[in-house]
């Protein structure tokens, strides 16, 4: 237990008395009875003492009470002026006749006849003026016939008791060292060597320090550089791109027919303006139209440039990767893209409209799907998901297509993403004669398995205090 | 995608085995397994194959899959009489129709429930809704051939499934319930879409409904079927996908002649594909006589022509085949994707950050090192939040959406620091001081930029702490600034500061305007900052490497 010096010196003194007044121990400890009582109230917080308060009332005689007290009361006086007895007009004359007449016939000293004063004999001494040399002894009509005759006034005064607990004692007798002790360290007791002879204060551990807030990265964020750290360590090149893409390449140059529902205006943000097709854009429609010159049948019918030219916020990362992939024709390319994806999706806990993907790809000579189902298990792998599964899977613009499935703790196999191998119709226009390996992964999906989310918004509309409190280690992966 | 549901009892007994056996193998042959029920499960199929999208064509595939009858199911077609004449008035409005004849074919409650969900399947994935290509059954007996498939006036009358009462195709169209959910594919149209027989009875209105008249039930033994649409090769897939199913659950098939053209073609397409090229694609290393034994497990007629070759015949069924790496995916799955090792290449490639990220990990790093806890907003939004409550002019270079889902998404953003303010009106009963920062894109006339924002709140929030931060930002961002008045509505005057750099305003900060902070419904003074990133850090915004 920590305590101060003065409070050691109060408990070893409350130690050898029991019980004692401020005033008593302020004199031994030359301290002010005010500062006593202070460390008492510490001590007693400790449950080391008790200090007791209580309000006392003292009388204190008057001017005209401690003459009285010297010269007697005027009844007294005016009694010892005359014999066994005085006409009352003669008595008149004394400077006390008129309280002292009515006194001394109320006290039964004298009794009046015939104009005159005569003594009973009978004149002991009055309570009133016993009372007189201790006041704060008189019984209780006394004091009040005293301030009444305003021969004394009262003073309410509050007295401290301090005494010691059983567990002062036990504190006491285990020793109390009483070295002076120091609070903050001063530069001035640094640098002057002071420090040496000082005893600095203990602290009470057990008291919890105020919070501070430290800024910090979003725990959404930090998640995305984790997965970028990943990417980049396995030797992937970053790609960033404007969220606003062409139909073209958001969908015409990966395959996906005109026709398609995920292009109408229900599922995709349409924008104004039209946007200009890229040279090349010929071998794209030949490829829908008839699949070029590969061995695909293509979509048949006929393909409408218009179509092509409309303005979409991207619904994939995608539209980034065939762009890089148009402009790096040759082997090898590696390359990754964590963006915001755009779907026409009323906000709900589990569906917004906008949200993160991932994608990577990888196009080489030699690549082909196993190497794929090793890109996705290595990369899982590092994200913590130690069991990965691949079972078929559906996208207009890879063939084979793989949906990768994870196993997690008390859900069991989960589906994490898709991959597949671009289609010859979407590599081929751009002279691309090497296998695409592909892969992307909704990001706030694993946010949500990975932070044990429940509402997506979380995320974007965020709770300061939820920020605060994801510590930036976070050592409970699913 | 569409949910398939499939009967356990007709399920098991189409497949030859246990219902457990089945739903174990469903997702390897590429479902989704929706819900298992008492009595059916329900699966949902990719959109490629819909020759999955029946009992009878998950049956098949799964027979094939488990071994149990391997290569292709044969459908003989033999001719009839039959024929539909087509009007050369649709030209312009539906002019495609397939048409087949199945035969003695008893149909089971199971069989027709079947039956109603692949045609749902095939209205919505190869129909588009109908609009590319609507299919129509009916009770051949009913009728007398030959058929006639022509446009007629609205004022033509039938009636049509489900009503007792004569209708004239304008009735329908407003009043039958399909008429309601379809009319707008042929409204406006000169003529409408019908079929009738020889004595005038009709049999459809494609693609809205059929006439009462051919209804079928569980009593009638021989089908005629109507395909019609505005894409040749969907209107035939779709028919190929009925007739085998049809075959598949116990009718014989007719041919049919369509302006003379016999239908419906039921032989597979003949392919070869190459070993080395499947093998290089997969990174397996599987024998000719391999890889014809995988096929045959998925239906295909496959025979080893070389160590090199394989000769297939294509089920008629399988639209999704257009390339030669379609098949190769087949043998993937036939193999099962289990019994493919995972295996990382030798690739060799360094990392590369994108200097646009790696500039925002910067900006994080001084952000927080001042103190202030990043948010991730949306970055849609809307002129209220981006500009009414800020006291701004909208911006005429803002990205409208032409068609939002909501009042809360109706732009692209074009700031950063009018969002944070709406995370602090969020915020507003948690503790002070708060300080919150974002990085990331905006849009500007079609392009995107980045920018940078923070924003303080607390009782002692005021210019001089923007004024101390914006001035510890630029400096970390080793750019130095000259601070001239601003006008920012925004802001209080007086108390705002355009940053200039070279002539140009890069950013702007100050204590934000009590007018804003009464519209976010914000109670503490805010000190805000925001930067324009491209005009400090000028990078090509497209990829690269």
């Amino acid at each position: 237990m920590q305590l101060t010096l003065n409070e050691k010196r109060l408990l070893l003194e409350l130690e050898k008395r029991g019980t004692t007044t401020p005033d008593e121990i302020g004199k031994i400890l030359d301290r002010p009875a005010d500062s006593v009582i202070q460390y008492g109230g510490l001590l007693s917080q400790k449950g080391l003492a008790r200090v007791d308060r209580s309000v006392t009332k003292t009388l204190t005689l008057t001017d005209e009470g401690r003459q009285y007290l010297t010269e007697g009361l005027p009844e007294r006086q005016l009694y010892n002026s005359f014999g066994e007895s005085a006409p009352i007009t003669e008595l008149n004359n004394h400077p006390h006749a008129r309280i002292g007449l009515g006194w001394m016939k109320r006290l039964g000293w004298v009794k009046i006849e015939a104009g005159k004063v005569i003594k009973t004999g009978q004149a002991p001494l009055s309570p009133l003026e016993n009372s007189l040399k201790n006041p704060n002894d008189a019984p209780e009509d006394i004091k009040k016939e005293l301030l009444k005759r305003g021969l004394a006034t009262e003073e309410e005064s509050v007295r401290y008791t301090i005494s010691i607990t059983d567990e002062g004692r036990r504190v006491a007798s285990a020793g109390i060292s009483l070295t002076e002790e120091t609070g903050t360290l001063t530069a001035d007791q640094i640098s002057s060597g002071a420090w040496k002879d000082l005893s600095l204060r203990r602290y009470d551990i057990t008291k919890h320090p105020r919070p501070i807030w430290p800024g910090k990265i979003h725990p959404y964020q930090r998640m995305i550089d984790e997965m970028r750290r990943i990417l980049l360590d396995m030797g992937f090149t970053e790609l960033h791109g404007s969220i606003i893409q062409g139909a073209f390449w958001n969908f015409d140059a990966l395959f996906q027919p005109q026709d398609h529902p995920a292009r109408e205006m229900q599922d995709t943000f349409h924008l104004a303006g039209k946007q200009d097709l890229p040279d090349g854009w010929e071998k794209v429609r030949d490829m829908h139209e008839s699949g070029g010159d590969t061995s695909s049948t293509g979509w048949g019918g006929t393909w409408d440039p218009e179509k092509a030219k409309a303005t979409v916020l991207r619904t994939h990362t995608t539209s980034l990767s065939i762009q890089h992939l148009a402009t790096h024709p040759e082997p090898p390319v590696k390359a990754f893209c964590i963006g915001r994806v755009y779907r026409r999706e009323a906000i709900d806990p589990t569906h917004l409209p906008e949200f993160e993907q991932l994608e990577g790809i990888v196009m080489d000579t030699h690549v082909n799907f196993r190497n794929l189902l090793g890109y996705l298990k290595e990369f899982y792998g590092r994200m913590g998901f130690e069991s990965v599964r691949f079972r078929p899977g559906y996208f207009p613009y890879t063939e084979p297509s793989v949906e990768p499935e994870v196993y997690i703790e008390d859900l069991g196999w989960v589906e994490l993403g898709g991959a597949g191998i671009f289609r010859e119709e979407v590599t081929a226009p751009w002279g691309i004669t090497c296998p695409v390996l592909a892969w992307g992964l909704g990001v706030s999906r694993v946010a949500m398995l990975r932070m044990g989310l429940t509402d997506l918004r979380e995320l974007y509309q965020s709770d300061i205090d939820w920020i605060r409190s994801m510590p930036v280690v976070h050592g409970g992966r699913c | 995608m569409p949910v398939v549901s499939l009967p356990y009892t007709y399920l098991e007994r189409l497949c030859g085995t246990d219902r457990k056996t089945i739903i174990d193998h469903l997702p390897m042959i590429g479902s989704d397994i929706e819900r298992i029920l008492d009595d059916q499960v329900d699966v949902e199929f990719f959109p490629s194959r819909v020759d999955l999208y029946s009992t009878e064509g998950v049956a098949r595939a799964m027979r094939g899959f488990l071994g149990l009858e391997t290569g292709e199911e044969v459908y003989p077609v033999t001719p009839s009489s039959i024929s539909f004449s087509v009007d050369e008035n649709l030209k312009e409005i539906r002019p495609y129709i397939g048409s087949a004849v199945i035969r003695n074919i008893s149909l089971g409650n199971e069989a027709i429930i079947s039956l109603m969900g692949v045609q749902e399947a095939l209205h919505w994935v190869v129909g588009r809704g109908r609009a590319k290509v609507a299919i129509g059954v009916h009770d051949l007996d009913k009728v007398t051939p030959p058929f006639r498939y022509y446009g007629a006036p609205l004022s033509r009358s039938f009636v049509p499934l489900d009503f007792d009462r004569e209708m004239t195709l304008a009735e329908i169209m407003e009043e039958h319930p399909k008429g309601r959910d379809y009319s707008h594919i042929v409204r406006d149209k000169p003529f409408m879409p019908l079929i009738e027989d020889a004595h005038g009875n009709v049999l459809s209105f494609p693609p809205i409904i059929n006439g009462e008249l051919t209804r079928v039930t569980e009593a009638s033994k021989n089908l005629l079927l109507d395909v019609t649409g505005t894409d040749e090769r969907a209107v035939m897939t779709a028919l190929k996908v009925l007739c085998t199913t049809l075959i598949t659950a116990g009718g014989t098939c007719e041919s049919v002649l369509v302006n003379g053209v016999r239908m419906p073609d039921l032989s597979p397409v003949l392919r070869t594909i190459s070993v080395p090229s499947c093998n290089r694609l997969l990174g397996t290393s599987f024998s000719a006589e391999e890889i014809a034994s995988i096929l045959q497990k998925m239906r295909y007629g496959a025979e080893k022509t070389d160590e090199n070759t394989v000769s297939l015949r294509v089920p008629c069924y399988r639209a999704d085949i257009m390339h030669e790496w379609d098949v190769y995916e087949d043998v993937a799955i036939g193999a099962g994707f289990a019994h493919l090792k995972a295996e990382l290449p030798a690739t060799f490639a360094t990392g590369c950050e994108h200097p646009i990220i790696a500039l925002a990990s910067l900006l994080r790093d001084i952000c927080t090192g001042l103190g202030y806890l990043e948010v991730m907003p949306f970055t849609l939004s809307n002129e209220d939040v981006m500009y009414a409550r800020m006291q701004r002019e909208p911006d005429p270079e803002a990205l409208w959406v032409l068609h939002p889902i909501s009042e809360e998404q109706t732009l692209v953003r074009t700031d950063l620091l009018p969002l944070l303010l709406d995370l602090l009106r969020m915020n507003k009963r948690r503790e002070l001081p708060q300080r919150i920062f974002h990085t990331g894109d905006v849009v500007s006339s079609c392009k995107t930029y980045q920018k940078l924002a923070l924003a303080s709140t607390h009782p002692g929030a005021d210019f001089s702490e923007a004024y101390a931060t914006a001035d510890a930002l630029m400096r970390e961002l080793g750019v130095s600034y000259i601070p001239a008045e601003s006008s920012d509505p925004a802001f209080i005057p007086g108390r705002a500061v355009d940053m200039m750099v070279d002539g140009r305003k890069v950013g702007i900060f100050g204590e934000i305007h009590p007018g804003v902070l009464n519209n976010f419904d914000i109670d503490q003074p805010v000190a805000g900052i925001e930067i324009d990133l491209h005009l400090l850090f000028p990078m090509d915004q497209e990829t690269k490497s």
